[in-house]
């Protein structure tokens, strides 16, 4: 599950952010102690920890003295505006970017867009997608 | 706060025909998990000793606690350091090295002890020269750990070891260390093993110390670029090599730098890969870039160059 | 302090090695000695010597504190200085204890006429002919001595190797025929038999002690630069 492409505390807060995102953490709900994380990865405590703290300070999770971390109310909606911010950077402004360059129109993206998502709906296999592609 | 645990001041060790230790200056910090990796021979065993005070440095200072740990009860009581090769008495059992242990780390925790030797399926009754090459492996391992010194030293601990038993050995260090805070220093050469248990990464080669930075910092520090040998070499010019394959017209070179978003995106435009480089390939690239390839290396670097050229 | 008596319990976490072994090698001489002496049908005083295996097993004993046991100190963190005393310390406890079964052994000889077959263990002509102190001062010093100079020629392999060890036996030899020669040279051999005659055994041991001193000594200084 970790890599060597990037930080390892990184990753964890990734990780952390998935399940908020995909609600195995729903909000208000306690997420593993780092010690926790660290022998699951098999990671130094320190690292988790760091990688808790940066959700810690950006306020998606939060510290119960003495009892211990929990995902903050409005931490989804929270994440799910960032992650929508950087889908804005890494994806949409290189594809518009591509698409210009090979003189694709707005409305011809649009429509490739919907059928992508289509595909994407009806849970194709990868043969169907190759095919589409 | 001052929480500087070891500081090595130009250390030296010299023998006949050999420089074990070239002029080592080292500061390691309070509750850390240091990573001292390095070849066979690098001088990992050496740095270690000098610094317990089980060896003696010809030159330099090395200070412990604040204080040369020679002959020094304060200091010493606080460390704990079996050597790969350690010996044991005659007659002594496991169970009899784990007593001693006892009588010194006011810290030891018998029932963890017991509980390891379990884990390592230790007899601890036969005789420590009647154990195997694992087991006696395990023995020091039991030490360092149950010791709970708040200086511990693992030198190249899995040696004879097999895979489960050495995953059991990251695996209770881990736990151990998140209940107990201490400082680790963990020697070894089998590093893809150790690397994310590593907080700080110390790497030595041929008695110097070539690399020493947070584990977090060398993560992505560098990067392998691959893809048609001429624009690798052109997306690269100028770059710190470290590292160069080639197979027919493709390349395959690792350079000693981070490459920020906008290059990463440049060079997946010119159809370049880009893939992440271990710590144990970085200590290999690193180790044998000083080893006198590095020159070589960067001629056959020219070389190449030239030859794609042509 | 707690450090070096540490070192001493933990020698003694198996009894065998400062322990068990001494008696188990002291009562199989004794057994098999008198069992030779009960075999020779004389009825007059029979000595056999048999009474200097544990010695030998003490001469081994320092050797092995220092090849085996030192190393495993330095890895428990033990100061050289802890562990020098820690081992010298219970070894003069272990030959104090020693020394009073030889005493003991050899009062019970003299009450029984040699076990009741003339057989002398632990009497030995000359040297146990004094008062009783004199014959334990004699004991107590030879066992130091076997121990101290096991541990010293080991400390002195630990430190400079096969070559320092070489050296400093060919050293001592050469010095002791050196010394023997110039004795012979300056005629001196009528007035050192002198001297050894007026020798009682009580003051061969006040030398022999003297010597373990420097020995000791010596030890100590060659151990405070040794490495495991």
């Amino acid at each position: 599950m970790i890599d060597d492409s990037k930080p390892i505390f990184m990753q964890i807060a990734e990780l952390i952010e998935n399940g908020i995102v995909d609600g195995t953490m729903p909000e208000e709900s306690q997420v593993p102690s780092t010690n926790e994380f660290a022998a699951f990865h098999r990671i130094n405590p320190a690292t988790a920890a760091k990688g808790v703290n940066v959700l810690v300070d950006s306020g998606i999770l939060y510290k119960r003295r003495g009892i211990g971390m929990f995902v903050a109310t409005g931490a989804r909606a929270q994440v799910i505006a960032r992650r929508t911010e950087e889908f804005f950077e890494q994806y949409v402004k290189p594809l518009t970017l591509e698409a210009r360059k090979l003189g694709i129109s707005a409305e011809q993206l649009n429509t490739m867009i919907e059928r992508s998502s289509g595909l994407a709906q009806e849970t194709g296999t990868d043969k169907e997608r190759s095919a589409a592609l | 706060m001052n929480d500087t645990i070891v500081e090595a001041r130009n250390l030296f060790k010299h023998y006949k025909d050999l420089n074990a230790l070239d002029n080592v200056n080292l500061n390691l910090s309070t509750n850390r998990i240091y990573g001292l990796l390095g070849r066979n021979g690098a001088g990992k065993t050496t740095l270690m000793s000098i610094l317990t005070a089980q060896a003696f440095a010809s030159s330099g200072e090395a200070l412990v606690f604040g204080a040369s740990a020679y002959e020094n009860d304060s200091v010493l009581s606080r460390i704990c350091f079996i050597r790969e090769s350690q010996k044991y008495p005659d007659d002594f059992q496991p169970q009899h090295a784990f007593r001693s242990a006892a009588l010194f780390y006011k810290d030891w925790d018998q029932q963890f002890a017991d509980r390891l030797a379990e884990d390592f399926q230790l007899p601890l009754k036969r005789r420590i020269k009647k154990l195997s090459r694992g087991q006696l492996s395990a023995v020091g391992v039991i030490i360092g750990l149950a010791s709970r010194a708040e200086l511990t030293f693992f030198d190249e601990p899995y040696l004879g070891l097999d895979a489960v038993a050495r995953q059991l050995f990251y695996d209770r260090l881990v736990e151990d260390y998140a209940d107990h805070p201490r400082t680790i220093i963990l020697s070894s050469h089998l590093i893809d093993e150790v690397a994310n248990l590593l907080e700080h990464v110390v790497v030595i080669d041929r008695g110097r110390i070539i690399m020493d930075a947070d584990a977090e910092d060398i993560r992505g520090s560098a990067v392998t670029v691959s893809g048609s040998a001429d624009t690798v070499d052109a997306f690269l010019m100028g770059r710190k090599v470290l590292h160069r394959e080639t197979l027919g017209s493709l390349a395959s070179v690792t350079v000693d730098e981070a490459l920020n978003s906008r290059e990463r995106a440049e060079a997946l435009e010119l159809g370049l890969e880009l893939s992440p480089v271990s710590l144990q390939q970085l200590v290999v690239r690193k180790t044998m870039a000083g080893a006198g390839t590095a020159a070589s290396g960067a001629e056959n670097f020219t070389d190449d160059v030239m030859e794609a050229r042509r | 302090m707690s450090r070096t008596l540490a070192v001493a319990r933990m020698q003694l976490i198996n009894k065998w090695t400062y322990i068990g072994w001494p008696l188990t090698i002291l009562a199989a001489s004794f057994l098999m000695s008198l069992a030779i002496f009960a075999l020779i049908p004389v009825n007059e005083g029979k000595y056999g010597g048999g009474s200097q295996a544990p010695m030998w097993y003490f001469l081994v004993l320092g050797i092995q504190s220092m090849t085996l046991v030192f190393p495993f100190s330095q890895g428990l963190s033990i100061s050289r200085r802890a562990f020098y005393l820690g081992t010298l310390g219970l070894f003069s406890l272990i030959a104090l204890g020693m020394t009073a079964l030889y005493l003991l052994g050899g009062a019970i000889e003299g009450a029984t006429n040699g076990w009741g077959v003339y057989g002398y263990y632990f009497k030995i002509p000359w040297v146990t002919d004094g008062p009783w102190y004199s014959t334990a001062a004699f004991f107590f010093v030879v066992m130091m001595f076997m121990f101290i100079i096991g541990f010293w020629f080991a400390t002195i392999f630990k430190r400079w190797g096969t070559t320092g060890t070489l050296v400093s036996t060919l050293g001592t030899a050469v010095a002791l025929i050196g010394l023997a020669a110039l004795t012979t040279l300056l005629e001196w051999w009528g007035s050192v038999g002198a001297w050894f005659a007026q020798q009682s055994p009580l003051s061969i041991s006040g030398w022999a002690a003297l010597l373990c001193v420097v020995l000791a000594a010596c030890s100590y200084a060659t151990l405070r630069r040794a490495t495991p």
